[in-house]
């Protein structure tokens, strides 16, 4: 690199400097006599000219002050403070420098010492001040970071004459400016481009490179035999504009955003509303939504429009990445959940910066990058710029929001209105949530407020977790005359439950554990309030909430005094507020220690409405909830709208009437309620305030550096780093960078996003390191054609299908990929084709192969958009587990871009297809060649399954003949006829082994999973 | 239940009769695509296995790795780690100031082990009375008492102990292994992972990556614990019995049609490569059920893993066939002793004992003690022991201080132990506290245990290095030293 060349340069230098030292000046500074030539000789391995470990270099003034990645090490006056004299003199060996020989002798400390108690006087000498004046960072010299400048187009090129007499040859056939700028490389390098290929590989590659879809028989006939000049360029239109281009293009975006509908890592959750980012990355890439405006979008369309889905849902992009939910939520240690914070941050930075810009920041996390000019305080600025975010399923319109809340709002009120006169007819009902919230049943308990099961003392709205010192079946008198006692259960033998000894029977032997108190609310930790679609903490709603395992009794004589209701029943509606959708805890309701209402419930059972007649003499009304033996986790037993009501058949027959017409106004009012949509949800980011953000020193949340505003790299010159400051606020903030990174001035954005485009379609970027464009990525091969396509995109409006259509019609693109005259000689040169004198042959990904057999076998169902196909069983459990099923039914026959991606648990047969982890970001698949993928295809259950479905399509299609069966075969999947020798094995084949051995050995062809 | 293990057919011959058969025509079927192979192709296939293996950087001590990981956070309180003054304080308050926080829960009070310590040996180690049989062995063990995480969260922490960083992503030490070694077995997968029969660890497949190294250095899952065949898809399934019948003939269709195909784009290497991957999963159905078949293993080694044993057994049969890997060229096998976690089940499915650590580590602790005690004793008598580096990990250790009947995480100190190829027994480096809280002597992380093994296996760990999105990534980050006092 050209600083390590500048640095060898300057040894020499200093060398000869030091050399021309006299005494005289040695005695002036103890520094040329005594310390330098002890830095040089003592610290220069490893801090010297050619390696600078922590950036820190001691052997020239500039730097020996300035310090390295921790700081200054010479604080001059101030020995004792010095890292220097720290490092040398510690008996940590793991901290002592130097860390290999001996260890610096007492009386060199004690010089080293001396001089820097002394101020540290470092007269510059002419080396200083060489290396200063050459220490300019030519790392900001590096390509990437050159504004783009469009090149002019090379001329025309002519194949070379034959003989050195003769004129040149034919024109090379160029379609267009990336032909020219190629080829004027190739002639360079006395290559030529090779010809074009024939039609029906020409279809197949632009099929598989547009849509990741075969093209049909009868398509490629018609292209075959289309004879008009423009059939080309017709048919990358006609792929362009199919609803398939998008769906395929989709999955190279999504790669690099490592999506996912599933949070990974332990507790690998389900996000149910994930797949609306999918699809809007669908729909925007059919569309051709300008490339700038697609990333906008993505971060910040929350701030650009939050009214509209459209911009709200692209956001999903900050949420794609895995997201640690025991790290995040469920630990009680702040030191945990800060770092699982920043690991979070860095994921998010990581994917914007590599995705749209090339630049790997992440490697200026714990210091500075050891490449690239990016040092760490602007890795923690830009950490800055999303510092406020946070991803959860939130709703992709603000205006739907609050809408559907007016809504709700003016229904609550007519609802209100309405049990106000049903009550007046009936007798107002006594809530038992407010009796346990301290009140009287009439709306003065306190919310939140609630009853300890063990001691029946009252609770403020302090949550408690596990219960500790708990003694079961003690009944524990309640806190007012209205609760008679509280407790907590174990069956399966009498469990006491009134303070006058009434037992009840049938209880189920628990854990004995309990969580929480009994509330006026929902308990701690409960992770729903709803229930059948309506929502029980909001509104004129009450929730009794009883944690398993907990039981309390209510005093009904006390409660009749209170309330003179005719014939009163209790009435609730009762269900789980835990996450698990499996049955896990059990409710019970007695009356006077008798069985009125049992269920084992769970999250699926939704609401269970409870009716039960209260008897005059009945005195104790008892709610338990017991966790089903398999411990209380989750086990959130909640009543919704608990209340003990009078019996409106007791009344006159014409308040009776006047009763029956409100409470049919009621029903339909709470019907109503109920049927009211709720705001579609995209798993994405929503926004705070923004936290002061710290550089943390080496990449450690606990050990902080300097405050850092939010802002972005200083590589890229002429455009502003900041993006606001510390006062600015979120969406300003994500919107400066949205700015920075879509400007036309920043050279990064558009050459990342057309080398990632030549990525796709020649299976090497002009830069092959498509996300890494920094100096340890790869060099352009063609930084000319770079620049002039980069150039080329924001001419063109940022119009990605654009991009497409001049790459697909070039030359280059058309090339043929074998069978190409000089191979031998042009693979001496450039056995890598980088310089593109052919077409590269290609493997098919892991979604194409299996798209393109659900394809060929006719079992693709096209439809697009909605939720994913989920090929697995899935077990709700501490831990989530999935376990894959054959996609042997048609829910299942989705496109590949449809499947529901399990983080933490990927299909062996995508997996052995290269189909890589959603824990990557993932600019290049990696191509592997296995064994176990081999058996993959040669085994896997929906291979052989869809071989059966291919055959019988072929049969319907082509009767009983196999010479025709094995024609259409191979048009299917080859897009070809049988030459006479295939035909010939094929039928052998038919006939000893049957038509679905034939299309399963088809599938493992070379020729089916390659692309020429 | 565990011993309806598919391959190892000491129980169940009547069953797997049928699945043998079918296997046997699976691999013939192999036999004679080999030997229709074109003659490019033939050649394509040395040449371009990328799993060939290749020379270490200097002598390796160690040509296999058997790696054995113990998930939920094995408590070196309890097992490894003696703490008289943790006896001594038993019952007393662990933090008075009241501002410590674990993961779970607040500290309770000082928690003695629950196990009795002994000194074993002629290095006079102490081991708990939990784990007996490994502790005959402790003369081959060395230790690592200083451990420390970056996290003491599950997922996080079990991808730093396996790949060095505590986000998903990163090549696990497996995976770097191959990359750097190869496999010296042509017919076997060159890393083999042996999950728990009851499922997945913490983070699932994720530990066994590949990362941004190509696919094929990840682990392969032999499964061991139904009727279905050891390696995902290894044959087609029986019910598929046309296919089946005439998958003979199908292959020498296959093998007609990729060499017409690859005559005019016979400079293109993936193709051959790929016909030649044909080959190997030839091999491959047969090798795999050969090194799962356990049938031909004497009684006094099945006795020696306690196969019959109905909680031992299944984890005993994975060292087993954990010594038969490594002996048929494997380069490293990684064994799970536990699976994923839930509260949901009687007894933890993994070490992680929060509320009783009695009967969690009470349940598990035999497991671990006899299995991995037999395959040391194994790996010697069949003279492997010196060249196979066996080593016990768990992503974190648990709390001195009680919670309730268990222990929380801690990341702060815990003990990992080697054995076998180029480690020195009867050893130990660094130690914790003393009550077991913090690492205190010679704190190490991960990295310190990578660079150690790799070195044992011949490589530097600072040179085992691959480019990657702005930097050089290697398993040891920027970190590791190798632990020259362990080494023999």
């Amino acid at each position: 690199m050209v600083r390590s060349i500048a640095c060898r340069v300057f040894v020499d230098v200093l060398a000869a400097a030091l050399a021309c030292f006299t005494p005289a000046v040695a005695m002036a500074a103890p520094l040329e006599s005594e310390i330098r030539p002890l830095l040089v000789e003592r610290c220069g391995a490893c801090h010297g000219p050619d390696t600078q470990e922590s950036h820190l270099r001691l052997d020239v003034k500039h730097r020996a002050l300035e310090g390295g990645d921790f700081g200054p090490v010479i604080i001059p006056g101030k020995a004792a403070e010095s890292e220097l004299i720290r490092r040398i003199t510690s008996t940590d060996e793991k901290k002592r420098m130097p860390p290999d020989g001996a260890r610096l002798s007492a009386l060199e400390v004690e010089r080293i010492t001396r001089w820097i108690d002394a101020g540290a006087e470092w007269p510059e000498t002419l080396a200083d001040r060489l290396a200063r004046e050459s220490d300019h960072d030519a790392r900001l010299d590096h390509w990437a970071w050159q504004p783009v400048v469009r090149p002019a187009v090379p001329p025309d090129r002519r194949a070379p004459s034959a003989r050195p007499a003769e004129p040149p040859g034919m024109p090379w056939p160029a379609h267009n400016e990336i032909d020219r700028f190629l080829q004027a490389t190739l002639a360079d390098t006395h290559l030529a481009p090779a010809p074009e290929a024939d039609r029906r590989t020409l279809i197949r590659r632009l099929s598989f490179d547009l849509l990741g879809l075969p093209p049909t028989p009868a398509e490629v006939a018609a292209f075959v035999g289309d004879e008009s000049p423009d059939a080309h360029e017709r048919l990358v239109d006609r792929l362009l504009a199919s609803p398939h281009y998008g769906e395929r293009w989709a999955r190279h975006w999504l790669d690099i955003a490592h999506y996912a509908d599933t949070h990974g890592f332990e507790r690998d959750q389900i996000r149910p509303h994930a797949w609306r980012y999918r699809d809007w990355v669908i729909r925007a890439l059919n569309t051709d939504l300008r490339y700038d405006d697609f990333l906008r979008r993505q971060l910040a369309g929350d701030v650009l429009a939050p009214d509209d889905p459209d911009h709200v849902v692209a956001t999903g992009f900050l949420a794609a990445g895995p997201w640690d939910f025991v790290g995040q939520v469920e630990t009680r240690s702040d030191v945990l959940r800060r770092q699982s914070r920043a690991d979070e941050l860095d994921d998010i930075v990581t994917q914007v910066m590599t995705s749209a810009c090339g630049v790997t920041i992440n490697c200026a996390r714990c210091h500075d990058h050891k490449l690239d000019p990016v040092p760490q305080r602007e890795y923690y600025a830009l950490t800055a710029v999303f510092a406020a975010v946070s991803r959860q399923d939130r709703a992709t319109s603000a205006a739907a929001v609050a809408t559907y809340e007016r809504a709700q709002a003016d229904l609550d009120a007519r609802i209100a209105a309405a049990r106000v006169e049903v009550h007046s007819l009936a007798g107002k009902p006594i809530d038992l949530a407010d009796i346990v919230g301290g009140g009287d049943g009439r709306g003065n308990g306190k919310k939140g407020f609630g009853i300890d099961p063990r001691t029946g003392q009252a609770r403020d709205a302090t949550p408690s977790g596990f219960l500790a010192d708990i003694e079961v079946n003690r009944v524990a008198p309640g806190p007012t005359p209205l609760v008679n006692a509280v407790f907590i259960p174990n069956g399966p033998g009498d469990v006491p439950v009134s303070t006058t000894g009434l037992v009840v029977k049938g209880l189920s032997a628990t854990s004995g554990a309990a969580w929480d108190a009994i509330r006026n609310g929902p308990v701690n930790q409960q992770d729903s309030t709803q229930l059948g679609g309506v929502e029980y903490a909001r509104d004129s709603h009450t929730i009794l909430g009883l944690h398993a395992n907990a039981g309390i009794t209510f005093d009904l004589v006390a409660i009749a005094e209170l309330a003179q209701l005719v014939n009163p029943r209790f009435r609730a509606i009762v269900g789980y507020g835990g996450r698990t959708a499996t049955a896990g805890a059990d409710f019970f309701v007695f009356v006077d220690g008798l069985p009125a209402a049992h269920r084992r419930i769970g999250r699926d059972d939704g609401g269970i409405p409870l009716d039960v007649p209260l008897p005059p003499t009945a005195r104790c009304l008892t709610l338990v909830a017991t966790d089903a033996g398999n411990g209380i986790g989750m086990d959130q037993i909640f009543f919704g709208d608990a209340r003990i009501e009078g019996d409106p058949t007791a009344l006159p027959p014409d308040r009776q009437a006047l009763l029956a017409e409100a409470t049919a106004r009621l029903e339909t009012l709470e019907q109503e309620r109920r049927s009211l949509e709720a705001p579609a949800l995209v798993y994405g980011p929503v926004a705070g305030t923004p936290p002061v953000v710290k550089v943390h020193l080496r990449g450690n949340p606990e050990t902080t550096g300097d405050e850092v505003g939010p802002g972005t790299i200083s590589a890229v010159r002429g455009l502003p780093t900041a993006c606001g400051d510390g006062a600015s606020s979120d969406g300003d903030r994500r919107l400066a960078l949205a700015d920075w990174i879509t400007s036309p001035r920043n050279p990064l954005t558009p050459r990342v996003i057309v080398n990632r485009l030549w990525h796709h379609h020649f299976g090497t970027g002009l830069v092959d390191t498509p996300s890494d464009f920094g100096l340890g990525g790869g060099k352009p091969s063609h930084p000319q054609l770079l620049d002039w396509l980069a150039a080329e995109i924001v001419d063109r409006g940022w119009s990605l299908k654009a991009m497409h259509r001049l790459i697909c019609t070039s030359h280059a693109y058309r090339q043929r990929s074998f069978d190409v005259p000089g191979t031998a000689a042009a693979s001496a040169i450039d056995a890598d084709n980088r310089l593109l004198w052919r077409q590269n042959a290609r493997r098919l990904d892991a979604e194409s192969v299996r798209d393109a057999t659900l394809s060929i076998s006719g079992c693709l169902d096209r439809a697009m958009h909605g939720p994913g196909y989920r090929d697995f069983d899935y077990e709700e459990a501490y831990a989530p587990v999935y376990r894959y099923v054959t996609a042997d039914t048609p829910a299942l026959w989705r496109r590949s871009i449809y499947r529901f991606i399990v983080r933490s648990t990927p299909p062996t047969f995508m997996t052995a297809l290269d189909c890589p982890n959603p824990a990557n970001l993932t600019p290049t698949r990696l191509e592997t060649t296995t064994a176990v993928q081999s058996l993959a295809l040669l085994n896997n259950d929906f291979m052989l399954r869809q071989s059966g479905q291919w055959a019988q399509r072929i049969e319907r299609e082509a009767g009983a003949d196999p010479a025709t069966q094995i024609r259409r075969a191979y048009s299917l999947a080859l897009a070809r006829e049988p030459d006479d020798t295939e035909l010939a094995a094929a039928v052998a084949l038919v006939q000893s082994a049957g038509l679905p051995q034939l299309c399963r050995m088809l599938f493992n062809t070379n020729e089916f999973v390659t692309v020429d | 239940m565990p011993n309806d293990a598919f391959p190892c057919r000491l129980h169940r011959a009547a069953a797997s009769r049928r699945n043998f058969l079918w296997e046997l025509g699976g691999g013939l079927g192999g036999i004679a695509l080999t030997a229709l192979l074109a003659d490019e192709a033939r050649a394509a296939a040395g040449a371009a296995n990328p799993l060939a293996a290749r020379p270490s950087m200097f002598p390796p001590r160690a040509r296999a790795v058997i790696n054995i990981f113990c998930p939920g956070g094995l408590s070196h309180l309890d097992t490894f780690d003696h703490k008289p003054e943790l006896a001594k304080r038993d019952g007393t308050p662990f933090d008075t100031t009241g501002n410590v926080q674990f993961f779970a829960s607040k500290p309770g009070h000082c928690q003695r082990s629950y196990w009795a310590f002994r000194q074993h040996g002629e290095c006079g180690r102490w081991v708990s009375d939990l784990l007996p049989r490994l502790a005959g062995q402790v003369d081959e063990m060395a230790f690592i008492h200083s451990m420390q995480s970056k996290t003491a969260l599950h997922g996080p922490a079990m991808f730093m102990a396996n790949s060095g960083f505590i986000l998903p992503g990163f090549p696990s030490m497996g995976a770097w292994v191959t990359y750097g070694l190869g496999s010296e077995s042509e017919d076997l997968p060159a890393f083999v992972v042996l999950p728990d029969h009851r499922g997945l660890p913490p983070g699932g497949p994720v530990n066994w990556g590949a990362g941004f190294l190509p696919a094929l250095h990840q682990g392969t899952v032999i499964e061991t614990t139904d009727d279905r065949p050891p390696i995902a898809d290894l044959f087609a399934s029986p019910e598929h019995t046309a296919l089946v019948a005439g998958e003979r003939a199908g292959r020498e269709f296959l093998a007609l049609a990729n060499a017409r195909h690859l005559r005019p784009r016979s400079d293109n290497s993936q193709l051959a490569a790929r016909i030649a991957a044909y080959e190997l999963a030839a091999r491959l159905q047969l090798s795999a059920p050969e090194v799962t078949n356990l049938a031909g293993e004497s009684a006094s080694v099945e006795q020696l893993y306690q196969l019959e044993h109905p909680e031992v057994g299944p984890f005993g049969r994975q060292c087993l066939l954990a010594r038969r890997l490594v002996e048929r060229g494997v380069r490293f096998v990684q064994i799970y002793c536990g699976a994923e976690n839930t509260t949901a089940r009687k007894v933890r499915p993994n070490w992680d004992s929060h509320e009783d650590l009695v009967r969690d580590h009470g349940y598990w602790g035999p497991i671990l003690d006899g299995g991995a005690a037999a395959l040391l004793t194994d790996l010697k008598t069949h003279g492997l022991l010196d060249s196979t580096l066996v080593m016990c990990q768990t992503e974190f250790g648990r709390q001195p201080a009680a919670q309730g009947k268990g222990r929380d995480h801690n990341a702060g100190a815990f003990t990992v132990w080697m054995a076998g190829g180029g480690i020195k027994g009867g050893t130990s480096y660094g130690s914790s506290d003393e009550l077991g809280f913090k690492a205190e002597d010679n704190p190490t992380n991960g990295y310190d245990l990578h660079a150690t093994a790799l070195h044992l296996l011949g490589i530097d760990h600072t040179k085992l290095s691959v480019y990657h999105d702005g930097i050089q990534r290697r398993l040891t980050d920027v970190h590791g030293h190798v632990i020259q006092s362990l080494l023999s």
